[in-house]
């Protein structure tokens, strides 16, 4: 058997309609051979009631016809079509059995007509209808035979038979066609799960509609438990991972400590070693941490829009407080909404690690523009300081890369903030601003809200 | 100077009561978020080192409950996560600084002393020009009644302009005071810095006399 469920349905369907046409054919050729027998019967037994109508008997008890039948088929020689009355003492016949007769028998009844089959003239199997009749008093009987040729009715027969047999193949063909549409709505439900797993596997927060058939839903509703199992098994692995970076911290500060002290203590190269690799374990634990961002991100649920304003401004209130701020005004245009798929602490993360960067290199001025075109929304930030030339601009951007290597921080900067744009499918660009400094552009494309 | 410390970790609380000792505070520590929010309620410190991951009650609700009690001396943030999201709720919360562990102690001292310094240099007054009042100890401001966070050169602004008593300054004069040397282009940043604390205060608060530069408005509070 197929491993198609289409062709399998599709198979099976053929197989019984074409079983179905086929008895139909049976049954309704037996039927039509009934009908016309029945039928041809009738109407020579009309012809008979005929004859027996103008029959008399002569004085010799020959039988004798007033009118005999007008039926232009009587008078054909060998038409088919014959009539024939008979008694002991002689017979009238129609002109078509030309010098042929009719086989007499016994068997006729007398009270009713009766039908059978027979071989008559020229070896022709004929439908016979036959009564004893006594036309008068003397008590004379007189066989009434009229017969028809079984050869028409087969003709007729077989040429029902070949025209039904053309009509029930089309109407297979037609009964196919509509199982083919049967089975492609039937399964279309199952091409929607496959649409949607689909976008489950791009995003893990994503789960199958519940708006299935009710024989398909119970997949459905599994697939979304495996999903949130899935889920929550991943959730649980990186928010361990946050834990422990986290947790790694304080014991790194306390190390730090102890170093410090066995320094002043003149234990001069066990510090350095102490300090180097206090500065790898610290430097592994924050790459974790931004990773481990990056991917909650790429799998958090978004919002069609976020309040930049509101980041904007809680991220320069923070950087206003740092030393490389003191100088600085931060020059914000921002609208309250702006239609980027980020979640806010996110979009506070991305511009926490833009402006610090910014704040760093600006000499009195950091601008901070967003608008939104019918495209994309843009948050530009731009400062009035050196600037970097495009050698530094792909350093800058690459994990680890950082402008100046004498910044504080760890080394992540803009790195980071490419990587979240990113996640979030933005993109971000550097140019030289009109400040004179770098100006760092990040784009992300507006979805039509639905 | 007397100098709050709240950590729980004992290697790090200790080195810190070292450190802050060593540059001439007078030091106590409290190890977690209750005892800490009794010794920030009863005593008065000049600074105060606070951790955000503390048993019992965590740093930042230490942090809203002294501002809460009008407990203003100045407060830096320690913490182990280094994300912006806290770093802003800790700004929101009435911190005045923040450091991520692990940290320089070199740079650690550093801070508290410019927060002490900010805070302690200054004679404790007030100076009222209109609606505007400033407090030049605790570097804050009041507009018409409300609060307004300021920024540190927004304040200095705000103070120069306080003290020139209706004379409108101009963006060279004010480059000059804000920056020590005016250079070319500063007037773009001036610009940007008026437009911001009009934004804060209102625009009626600051008033351009064209050809001559800023005043405050003087309309009575």
């Amino acid at each position: 058997m197929s491993k198609s469920l289409r062709v399998r349905l599709l198979a099976i369907a053929s197989a019984a309609v074409f079983v179905a046409l086929a008895a139909a054919w049976f049954a309704m050729m037996l039927l039509f051979e009934r009908h016309i027998e029945r039928r041809v019967a009738l109407e020579l037994e009309r012809e008979g009631r005929q004859l027996v109508a103008n029959l008399s008997l002569d004085e010799t008890g020959r039988p004798h016809l007033e009118r005999v039948p007008t039926d232009s088929r009587f008078d054909e020689p060998a038409s088919g079509v014959y009539w024939q009355v008979s008694t002991a003492r002689g017979d009238l016949r129609s002109r078509s059995l030309w010098d042929e007769a009719l086989r007499v028998t016994d068997g006729a009844s007398a009270r009713e007509w009766a039908m059978r089959i027979a071989t008559g003239p020229l070896e022709r199997e004929l439908l016979f209808v036959e009564r004893v009749v006594q036309p008068d008093p003397t008590g004379v009987r007189v066989l009434v035979q009229v017969a028809h040729e079984i050869a028409s009715l087969r003709t007729a027969r077989a040429e029902f038979g070949r025209e039904l047999a053309l009509f029930l193949s089309l109407l297979w063909l037609i009964l196919i066609a509509a199982a083919w549409v049967q089975v492609e709505l039937g399964l279309r439900p199952l091409v929607r799960v496959r649409e949607e797993l689909r976008s489950l596997q791009r995003s893990p927060r994503e789960r199958l509609s519940r708006e299935h058939p009710r024989e398909i839903d119970p997949l459905a509703r599994a697939i979304n438990e495996l999903a949130d199992a899935r889920e929550r098994d991943l959730d649980r692995a990186r928010r361990r991972a946050v834990d422990l970076a986290h947790a790694l911290k304080t014991p790194l500060a306390a190390l730090a400590a102890q170093s410090r002290r066995a320094r002043e203590q003149g234990a001069l190269e066990a510090s350095d070693g102490l300090d180097r690799a206090i500065a790898a374990a610290s430097a592994a634990v924050e790459s974790e941490l931004s990773r481990s961002r990056v991917a909650t991100i790429a799998g958090a649920p978004r919002s069609s829009s976020v309040n930049a304003r509101d980041a904007v401004e809680g991220v320069v209130a923070v950087i206003e407080r740092t030393e490389d701020a003191a100088c600085v005004v931060f020059e914000i245009d921002v609208p309250d909404l702006l239609p980027i798929p980020i979640a806010q602490e996110d979009l506070v993360e991305l511009m926490g690690a833009i402006l610090e960067n910014a704040a760093r290199y600006a000499r009195r001025l950091v601008r901070i523009r967003g608008d939104v075109s019918s495209h994309h929304a843009c948050l530009r930030v731009e400062d009035d300081g050196p600037g970097i030339d495009a050698d530094s601009t792909a350093r800058a951007l690459a994990r680890g890369g950082r402008i100046d290597e004498a910044g504080p921080g760890h080394g992540l900067g803009l790195a980071i903030a490419r990587d979240l744009a990113e996640a979030t499918g933005g993109t971000i660009t550097l140019d030289r601003s009109e400040l004179g400094g770098l100006l760092v552009n990040m784009k992300w494309a507006v979805t039509q809200a639905v | 100077m007397r100098a709050l410390i709240v950590e729980d970790e004992p290697t790090v609380a200790t080195d810190l009561r070292l450190a802050l000792d060593g540059a001439g505070f007078v030091v106590d520590v409290a190890q977690d978020g209750e005892d800490a929010w009794f010794k920030g309620g009863v005593e008065d410190y000049d600074v105060a080192v606070l951790d955000l991951g503390l048993p019992r009650l965590d740093g930042l609700s230490v942090l809203k409950r002294w501002r809460g009690a009008e407990r203003m001396f100045p407060v830096l943030i320690l913490s182990a996560r280094s994300d912006w999201t806290e770093k802003v709720a800790g700004i929101e919360a009435g911190a005045d600084d923040y450091l991520s562990k692990p940290f320089e102690m070199g740079e650690l001292i550093a801070r508290v002393r410019a927060l002490v310094r900010r805070a302690a240099g200054r004679a404790s007054s007030t100076i009222t020009v209109g609606r505007l009042v400033l407090d030049t100890h605790r570097m804050s401001a009041m507009y018409a009644g409300r609060p307004i966070r300021l920024s540190q050169l927004e304040f200095r602004f705000l103070d120069y302009l306080a003290h020139q008593s209706k004379r409108a300054v101009s963006a060279g004069e004010l480059a000059e005071h804000l920056y020590g040397a005016a250079e070319p282009g500063d007037s773009n940043a001036i610009e940007a810095l008026v437009v911001r604390v009009r934004r804060k205060l209102g625009m009626e608060a600051i008033q351009t006399r064209r050809g001559f530069g800023y005043v405050l408005a003087d309309d009575g509070p």
